[in-house]
């Protein structure tokens, strides 16, 4: 592990960029599985609605997911897509979701909705780690986030209709007339007051609690709303009162971070998990603690209590479950899973267990009756100090769990946890939790090779090419799936000849930009949708649609339809198709209002945010030339007895291979011999030192048969004393034969044809 | 300077150490900053040891190349050699090669003791080590020959890198260990890193003991320099903090008493006091043990600024204190030593302050 700064990482990252990042996630073929873990679960009891239950569970790779469950089986329902990095917590408000995310904003949903996002709150400057909401009112919801920041939400007056723009799609990509211009990512403050700074486009701005030294990691509000409390880094619960956001007393105790809370209906009662692997239970009353129970092993992430408050359900880092009697201190443990534990959700006889795995697990949990439990035997009496649980453990006492099957399984798919981007760089080599390793080629987004479990090393060295290629996109596995980053003008420096991509009947030197064709094959619905609501706009004189590009871009793609720039934009290369079964989801800044995240095929056309040099690529056929050219220099080799046919430096595309070198060599070496003295010659080949025909050369084999043809003088090309194989491009004999920063030298010589 | 010898000796009386030499080193010009390390290294018991027992064994193999190693083994055993007890000796040959052997020491500038004592070690392991090498390559040469014909090719590349602990490395290194603690998945990394000497920062009023506590605190990685978490595949929070995984026999602790002031745009010296104990406890351990050392050399540096000034010594030997000033040397009194921690007020006239500490570890002595 090393620290890095921000690069790599689109939503954390604080440094503003030249111009905006476009990222493509590759999601995986199963849209309907979470492929990463899970940070929070959610429950909505259906039976005050009349409908069924539904468990909502967010997840490490940016979304949330619905599953309805019915007769004890979950089935999928819904995907809620928007958030561009982890969700950490969700809630159930009344029929609102709300999430919240390491992107820095929270979210809300209409539960029972298709997955739109009603709403984005900006207030945070960093990661938002949890929620919070009291169960009677259903318009307060508090936020904790890092740099302890700690913002108490009204949400009716936070949805209320904006003036301006009142349509929830606008909102959810703002379209730059919504007011000032949003900061959110511009500067993280690790002080609390940037209430003010981090203007909301409507207006509202919610109460912060004001005070926290250090990053809040967990929080919990009483049933009425009335009392709030919230722990971290701080290592001390702190009790505000989140109808004014002011401070009511410290509690001291915990030795590490309090990473879980939870308070009783009252309000009298708080039970707190924390990294020192201790449960506390605190009397606000009283405002001290009355017990601690050392039941795990290790940090304790996640605790739910019964409904009456007398026992709780606890897990953490040891991938263990306990149930503990608060009163009798009496524990058991109950399960073991084989991840750590990030949350617990209980509901009648079901705990439903997040963990850093992809699935989630369902438990018996005898939630109405856990003395059941303990009737199973196997309890012990919890200690007070910690530690002295991992004693007992280590002594070979350590508990059996009551369970040994979950009784649900909502499988995910494994995460992605290595990356490795190939010589080619339009492979990549990937390791997913499971331990199996794929290449995915990610032009088109789609695993070409699936290896199996086998080691991750071995096969990248089995893999290795020597080839190389400018790189011209980085990458990430935050999300549990490939995230690829693209930014101008660095992602135009790779090119390839079409005819290794096998583009049926290009021509032999026709060369493609990598990253054109890939924002080709992203946009195309984009593209698609975009050329019918233009005519269309343009027909009845709506001017509605595409309004934030300029309007002057509309005529203009129309009048390249002469360069054939029409079909250019719509028409891709099978080496760069997307799926449309399961799209991949773009991520770019907006131009107002931080990022935001939508599958390909969802893109309607109409999106304005997108960076004008995708627009550009794509629509305009206009990118900017990123120097893909290698200057070199072409001697005879020492001792050989050809002419010296070029002074100067020549230039060339950097993928031009060997063989068309040599040929160049041939034909000078034929087409001079009867002028005698090649650096006399008038044929002006590479002497204009620097500026050479590169177009010649890259063309040589337009030059139709020649009588030296026949002759058939056979050329070896050497660089350092090497002689190269014919399929090099001289990029890659720069990286892996020549190894100079100096321009490239190379040498030929004739060989004696056999 | 007769005299001062004679009244040492005189001081001492019957209580001379056996075979003990107290010598006065000569000043070639701004040479103190040398003076006062060498006489804290030669009462560096075990140090001194493995040095004059180098030479005694290197002596016997015929001439070898000088270098930094035979010239301070030179002078060591010329001190532990001289008649009488008492008395000065000039330290040209080795001051001749340090100047040769670093640019840096060549001026007759006023140069910086730690400085020299960093680049004096550094210089003795690189000599031992290349000694051992060619000891061993040569020996595989040998046994190479007798095998013969035998394919050289085959050597394993590896069996030069891992070059033994030296006796340097054996006085003097110790292993730091930095933790750094994902503050989500709560995995923590570590690395490790050597160390010949402790570089503290000081605060006014501070003692060695607050001053390694800060040095070991824990450090927030935030806000926008998070920790790249290779479990959590993200930047998260983390915390970093480091501890000695392995205290060293000789614990060498170099206050920072010259520190670069922004607005000024030069050095400036901190005459802060820094109580350093004559017995220490360090707490800031891996595994949390509780090791005792024993204070036994000073360098002090007097003077106000970093480019000017001088350098002496205190050194404990055989239950005395002795006190170092280029040629001369005087006994004198363990609570001497507190008179160099430092002044509690910035323009005092106190300027004589600790400046490197020698510590020895007492379990390696039992």
């Amino acid at each position: 592990m090393h620290r890095v700064g921000s690069a790599g990482n689109t939503a954390g990252s604080t440094r503003p960029r030249k111009e905006k990042r476009f990222t493509y996630v590759l999601n995986d073929a199963d849209a309907k599985k979470h492929c990463a873990g899970i940070n929070c679960l959610a429950y909505l009891n259906g039976s005050a609605n009349s409908t069924s239950d539904y468990l909502f569970s967010g997840s490490r790779d940016g979304t949330l997911k619905r599953w309805e469950l019915n007769n004890g089986d979950a089935s999928f329902s819904a995907t809620f897509e928007s958030h561009v990095d982890w969700v950490n917590d969700a809630i159930i408000v009344g029929e609102k979701l709300v999430s919240c995310s390491s992107d820095t904003t929270l979210k809300v949903w209409n539960c029972f909705s298709d997955g739109a996002c009603t709403r984005t709150l900006r207030q945070h400057s960093d990661y938002v780690i949890c929620l919070a909401a009291a169960e009677k009112n259903s318009n307060i919801v508090a936020s904790g986030g890092l740099g302890g920041e700690v913002f108490i939400w009204d949400l009716d007056a936070a949805l209320a209709p904006v003036a301006k723009s009142a349509d929830a799609k606008e909102d959810e990509v703002p379209n730059g007339n919504s007011g000032p211009a949003l900061t959110t990512l511009c500067n993280v403050n690790s002080s609390s007051n940037i209430a003010s700074s981090n203007g909301q486009s409507h207006g509202y701005s919610p109460i912060a609690a004001k005070g926290h030294k250090d990053s809040v990691y967990a929080l919990a509000m009483n049933d009425t709303g009335t009392l709030l409390v919230s722990g971290g880094t701080e290592k001390v619960v702190r009790v505000w009162d989140p109808r004014t956001g002011s401070k009511k007393m410290k509690l001291r105790g915990h030795t590490d971070n309090i990473r879980t809370l939870l308070l009783d209906s009252t309000g009298r009662y708080c039970l707190s998990g924390s990294s020192d692997s201790m449960i506390r239970l605190w009397d606000l009353g009283q405002q001290r603690c009355v017990h601690s129970y050392a039941v795990h092993t290790d940090s304790v992430w996640a605790l739910a209590s019964t409904p009456s408050f007398g026992h709780v359900y606890s897990g953490g880092r040891d991938q263990s479950v306990y149930l503990t009697d608060l009163s009798t201190r009496e524990s058991v443990l109950l399960c073991t899973n084989e991840y750590p534990i990030l949350q617990l959700s209980l509901q009648d006889d079901t705990i439903w267990v997040a963990t850093t795995d992809s699935s989630v697990y369902g438990w018996p949990a005898e939630g109405h009756t856990p003395q059941k439990v303990f009737e199973k035997g196997g309890s012990f009496l919890a200690g007070n100090l910690s530690f002295s649980r991992a004693r007992a453990s280590l002594e070979g006492s350590a508990p059996v769990p009551v369970y040994k099957e979950p009784s649900l399984v909502i499988p995910g798919v494994p995460a992605i946890i290595q990356h490795e981007i190939m010589n080619n760089r339009r492979h990549v080599l990937t390791k997913d939790t499971a331990g199996s390793v794929k290449l995915w080629e990610i032009t088109r987004g789609a695993v070409i090779e699936d290896f199996g479990k086998v080691s991750f090393e071995d096969k990248k060295k089995e893999l290795f090419e020597m080839v190389s290629i400018p790189a011209w996109f980085t990458m990430d596995a935050r999300l549990g799936c490939l995230s690829v980053h693209l930014d101008t003008p660095q992602c135009f420096s790779a090119e390839i000849y079409a005819v290794d991509l096998n583009v049926s009947g290009a021509q032999e030197d026709l060369k493609i930009n990598l990253a054109q064709e890939t924002l080709r094959g992203l946009l195309v619905h984009w593209s698609k949708r975009k050329q019918k609501s233009g005519s269309h706009s343009l027909s009845n004189g709506d001017s509605s649609s595409g309004k934030d590009l300029p309007s002057k871009d509309s005529p203009r793609s129309r009048s390249e339809v002469d360069d054939g720039t029409e079909n250019h934009a719509t028409h891709v290369l099978p080496s760069f198709e997307f799926s449309t079964v399961s799209p991949p989801s773009i991520i770019t800044e907006g131009s107002s209002g931080g990022p935001w995240r939508k599958r390909i095929t969802d893109l309607d056309g109409t999106e304005g945010d997108l960076p004008w040099w995708c627009v550009d690529c794509v629509t305009h056929n206009r990118y900017p030339k990123e120097n893909t050219k290698c200057g070199f220099y072409l001697h005879p080799a020492e001792g050989s007895p050809a002419p010296n046919i070029t002074q100067g430096k020549l230039s060339a595309p950097r993928i031009l291979r060997i063989h068309k070198v040599a040929n160049y060599v041939v034909e000078k070496l034929v087409l001079e011999k009867p002028l005698d003295g090649g650096s006399d010659s008038t044929f002006a080949m590479g002497l204009s030192s620097g500026q050479s025909q590169l177009s010649a050369l890259d063309s040589s084999s337009r030059i139709g048969l020649k009588a030296w043809q026949k002759l058939k003088p056979c050329v070896e090309i050497l660089c350092n004393n090497q002689v190269l194989s014919p399929e090099m491009s001289l990029a890659t004999v720069r990286t892996y034969i020549w190894k100079k920063p100096e321009d490239l030298i190379l040498h030929y010589r004739v060989v004696q044809s056999r | 300077m007769g005299a001062a010898s004679s009244r040492l000796e005189k001081a001492l009386g019957e209580q001379f150490p056996e075979g003990e030499r107290y010598f006065g080193l000569e000043n070639f010009g701004n040479t103190c900053y040398c003076n006062s390390v060498l006489q804290a290294l030669y009462f560096c018991v075990p140090f001194r040891d493995q040095l004059l027992e180098y030479y005694a064994s290197n002596k016997s193999t015929g001439d070898v190349e000088e270098n930094m190693l035979t010239c301070l083994a030179d002078l060591f055993s010329q001190i532990s050699n001289q008649k009488k007890k008492t008395g000065v000796i000039a330290p040209k040959r080795f001051i001749q090669r340090l100047k040769k052997q670093n640019e840096i020491f060549r001026s007759y500038m006023h140069q910086d003791a730690h400085e020299f004592l960093n680049f004096l070690l550094n210089e003795l392991v690189d000599i031992l080590e290349k000694e051992h090498n060619a000891a061993r390559e040569s020996l595989q040469n040998l046994s190479l020959q007798k095998n013969s014909n035998g394919p050289i090719n085959g050597l394993p590349n590896g069996c030069h890198k891992e070059s033994a602990a030296t006796w340097v490395h054996k006085c003097f290194q110790g292993i730091l260990t930095n933790e750094t603690r994902c503050l989500r998945c709560e995995t923590v990394t570590d690395r490790d890193e050597t160390f010949f000497d402790l570089s503290l920062d000081i605060e006014q009023n501070s003692s060695i003991t607050s001053c390694l506590k800060n040095f070991s605190s824990t450090e927030t990685l935030n806000a926008e320099d998070k920790f790249f978490c290779d479990k959590c595949c993200s930047l998260q929070e983390a915390q970093k903090r480091m501890k000695i995984k392995k205290p060293p026999n000789i614990l060498v602790i170099h206050l920072k008493r010259f520190k670069y002031i922004e607005q000024l745009q030069r050095y400036k010296k901190l005459s802060y006091r820094v109580v350093f104990p004559l017995e220490l406890k360090l707490l800031n351990t891996v595994d949390n043990s509780d090791l005792e050392y024993s204070l036994f050399a000073v360098v002090v540096h007097v003077g106000s600024g970093p480019n000017h000034g001088h350098y002496i010594s205190l050194v404990k030997s055989h239950n005395h204190w002795l006190f170092f000033d280029d040629e001369n040397v005087e006994m004198t009194d363990e609570s001497m030593v507190q008179a160099f921690f430092g002044s509690p007020q910035e323009f005092s006239g106190n300027t004589d302050n600790g400046y490197i500490l020698f510590y020895e570890s007492l379990a390696e002595k039992s």
